[in-house]
């Protein structure tokens, strides 16, 4: 979209007999209320969640060479997948202290391995379906929200750039010190560690992120802090998974802004934004599916670039 | 104007916001950096038991991901992972050398094979396990016959390990008060295990199913996964005719931790020093 600094005209908005209320004879109020209680992918997106997890609790604990290691470094059937924001880190340090030479090769396999897949599947995909603070936090958000609702707390928002200052903050602070110094404070790595080997009372510098999430301000650690979605974000931009948008189908009711975890990434819901008639989310975009399940009109929708071309 | 204006209050609050997270990482590289100075001082030398194949410990605290692989690998669960109370080593792997010593079980040191980033070094066991065959194959085709070449080099290959030095106390030690040993190590209720040098069997037992009948107690010599290049039980007579005995430690001990893990006396009479090398210890 602005990626280029390019900025097309937004297209003419959408006459009222052209709504898909309109097309379908149904009053607005009605047409919106469709599916209202489908939850199709985040059922599935949680279930995958807590399978991947379970996983690695279960190859553990029984001893099975499934997925073994942690999320910060693992071994899927053999073939070894390493989080990218450690690797640079570690190579960051490397540089200083000459010990590049050193590295595997199996360093380098699964270095590029978890790049290359997570550049098909595309944005922070990541986060919404393998992190395990990310369902935590989806239950903080939900807290938060009900919070600001009742008017006992005030919203917080900051600048989403502030990722990628701790992005290079970090890599420049694991140059300077000599040690993995956010995998420290990592909170996925924690609870991972946790879940697999037994908890630790390093678990409580998680509650306190949590906490801070549900008092001061929405979603904090994900959308202002964490460089590995930086990291997920930068990799992910130009995958041929996405979620599309079909303006004809859209009947600007604005419900997918409302659920989306990354709300500006559906900025051509609004009527008279959207510049084409079809739109492809960007790499902010964790592909949790809460879009595609809301949607009355079924606008929004998973899809392979591309490939919906040729069938 | 109105949107020009939003964007400037956009921009001071991203510019202040910036301040904030970099003043928070300054703050946060200090304290890591105090925390390292102040540990060095504090432990003077000082470390964990790594497992084997660990390189030197400043690299190691950068180089371990905290994954855990070699956690899982280890089949006699001898590798654990650090608190936070270890400080800036939380995370990283670790052996309690009294709780379950690595006794080499695995026959191929599978935690430093395993390990994606190098921080456990397999490459100079691999050398050393080539090298070994080689230095066989030099005595001619006769002598390649009679081994097992797996064998040899999985003997090479646990002989170039070096975590630590074992350290006998002397004022506690069974052996140089001339006391045997007849029983069970450790209680019935040790958990941990090994794998008797007696038996020929790659598997290791649980060392509370284990008796031992010994006049004068030499657990640490007989179980040592080493054998006789890492300690031996030496036999001095004394000027006035009694003998007495004492286990030395010698050149070859990798500082795997069997001995100290069978030492019967509570605590342990001899004590593994992490990381040290052998020339540091016995100078």
């Amino acid at each position: 979209m602005k990626l280029f600094g390019k900025k097309s005209e937004p297209l003419p908005p959408k006459k009222n007999e052209d709504m898909p209320h309109s097309k379908l004879g149904m009053p607005y109020k009605d047409w919106m209320g469709l599916n209202e209680n489908r939850h199709k992918w985040r059922n599935r997106r949680w279930a995958f969640l807590i399978f991947i997890n379970l996983l690695f609790v279960v190859s553990f604990a029984l001893d099975l060479s499934l997925l073994e290691g942690s999320l910060s470094g693992s071994r899927l059937l053999g073939f070894y997948l390493l989080d990218p924001y450690n690797s640079f880190q570690l190579l960051a340090i490397s540089v200083r202290t000459e010990y590049l030479p050193y590295l595997t090769m199996n360093f380098v396999i699964g270095f590029f391995t978890i790049v290359i897949f997570y550049a098909i599947m595309g944005g922070r995909s990541f986060c919404s379906w393998v992190c395990p603070y990310h369902f935590l936090a989806e239950w903080a958000e939900k807290l938060h929200d009900y919070l600001v609702k009742k008017k006992k707390i005030k919203e917080h928002s900051f600048q989403r750039g502030l990722r990628y200052v701790f992005w290079a903050g970090f890599i420049i602070l694991a140059f300077a010190t000599e040690r993995l110094v956010f995998e420290t404070l990592n909170p996925v790595g924690i609870l991972s560690r946790a879940m697999i080997y037994g908890p630790g009372l390093i678990l409580l510098w998680v509650l306190v992120i949590i906490a801070f999430e549900i008092v001061y301000s929405k979603r904090f650690w994900c959308r202002y802090v964490c460089p590995i979605g930086a990291t997920w974000s930068i990799i992910g931009n130009i995958s041929p998974v996405a979620v599309k948008f079909e303006l004809d189908k859209c009947g600007h009711c604005r419900k997918c802004q409302d659920v989306c975890l990354v709300p500006h990434e559906l900025w051509f819901v609004t009527r008279g934004k959207a510049t084409q008639e079809k739109h492809y989310v960007g790499s902010d975009c964790t592909r949790c599916g809460y879009c595609v399940d809301v949607c009355p009109g079924d606008a929004l929708n998973f899809t392979v670039k591309g490939l919906d071309k040729i069938l | 104007m109105a949107k020009e204006n939003k964007t400037n209050i956009n921009r001071r609050q991203f510019l202040k916001s910036t301040a904030v997270a970099t003043a928070s990482m300054v703050a946060i590289g200090a304290g890591v950096s105090f925390i390292q100075k102040y540990k060095h001082d504090e432990n003077d030398g000082k470390q964990l038991l790594r497992p084997p194949g660990a390189i030197e410990e400043d690299a190691f605290l950068y180089a371990c991901i905290k994954c855990g692989l070699c956690v899982q690998i280890c089949p006699i669960h001898a590798i654990k992972l650090a608190g936070i109370n270890e400080n800036l080593s939380y995370g990283t792997p670790y052996i309690n050398a009294r709780e379950q010593a690595c006794d080499f079980s695995c026959d191929s040191i599978q935690c430093a094979e395993t390990c994606p980033t190098a921080a456990l070094y397999f490459v100079q066991f691999k050398e050393a396990g080539l090298k070994a065959i080689e230095e066989v194959q030099k005595q001619g085709p006769e002598a390649l016959k009679n081994i097992n070449p797996f064998k040899v080099q999985v003997v090479a290959m646990k002989k170039v390990t070096r975590i630590g030095v074992a350290k006998l106390n002397e004022k506690t030690c069974l052996s140089v008060k001339g006391k045997g040993f007849s029983g069970t190590p450790r209680g019935k209720d040790f958990k941990g295990v090994l794998r008797p040098q007696s038996k020929e069997s790659r598997k290791a037992y649980p060392l509370r199913e284990q008796n031992y009948e010994r006049e004068i107690c030499d657990l640490c010599v007989t179980e040592c996964p080493i054998g006789e290049e890492a300690i031996k039980l030496e036999k001095n007579v004394n000027a006035d005719g009694t003998v007495s005995y004492k286990p030395k430690v010698l050149e070859g001990c990798t500082g795997c931790g069997v001995c100290e893990m069978i030492c019967p006396t509570e605590p342990a009479s001899i004590v593994i020093e992490a990381g040290k090398k052998y020339e540091e210890v016995y100078s």
